[in-house]
């Protein structure tokens, strides 16, 4: 084993070392366990598109167009922020893991119950009181 | 995969195959939302095929990359030079907030 094998970290160039920034490779295990959990958020926020896909697609008559126009829409852009707030949630952990640094909290999860909760209330409500 | 060269207890807790896993459910999670585009066919007309393709491309992109990443992953880690991968979890999060984008613009104006 030379040099470069026990510190890999030193070769990174280009978006890779500007997105990670420095810092020591992490214990395989965790970096993929990283990747894992970016890939469920990933998949949370095709749950949410598909809700509101779906919602479009198939509520047809059960809501009033704006309320049904209006819900799929929400939950589109809840799935969009959760991609997005996945991937920077992602880069944050790994730039923490290659410090040695607490990992950051996950503010992801209670817009994802919120968001949740938001659409299933104004869904109840629509149908209890239209 | 040659299991004399991949087999060994490099990696005893086949991270890479729990990894691919989740990879092939992220896929399969695309081509679901691709089917779902398509029944937005009736209301919002042929457009609906370019959302479908774009979920789908991007299940494709998976499926194409999965033995790759599997092997390159296998051989890094039994010879202790893994590295975290950038660019799939950056283009991943783009294809989707894109796709969302999209449909938001199917919903609103078409």
């Amino acid at each position: 084993m030379t040099e470069n094998d026990s510190q890999p970290s030193t070769q990174r160039t280009g978006l890779s070392a500007r997105v990670l920034g420095g810092g020591i490779e992490p214990d395989p295990r965790f970096t993929l366990a990283n990747e894992r959990t970016f890939l469920a958020w990933i998949r949370t926020a095709l749950a949410f598109l598909a809700g509101g896909v779906a919602l479009e697609a198939f509520a047809g008559d059960v809501f009033p167009a704006p309320v049904r126009t209006g819900l799929a829409i929400a939950l589109l852009l809840v799935g969009m922020v959760i991609a997005a707030g996945a991937t920077v949630r992602w880069i944050r952990i790994e730039r923490a893991m290659r410090h040695s640094l607490p990992l950051p909290l996950p503010w992801l999860a209670p817009i994802l119950a919120a968001g949740a909760a938001v659409a299933t209330g104004v869904m109840v409500g629509v149908l209890l009181f239209r | 995969m040659n299991p004399r060269r991949h087999g060994r207890a490099a990696d005893p807790g086949l991270q890479p195959e729990r990894t691919t896993l989740a990879w092939n459910r992220t896929l399969v999670s695309f081509v679901v939302v691709a089917a779902f585009f398509l029944r937005w066919g009736p209301e919002h007309g042929a457009v609906v095929v370019v959302l479908f393709g774009a979920a789908l491309a991007v299940a494709l992109g998976i499926w194409l990359t999965q033995r790759p990443r599997y092997a390159q992953r296998t051989e890094t880690i039994a010879r202790n030079l893994h590295r975290a991968s950038v660019g799939a979890p950056l283009l991943l999060g783009a294809a989707v907030v894109l796709l969302g984008t999209a449909a938001l613009v199917v919903v609103i104006a078409l």
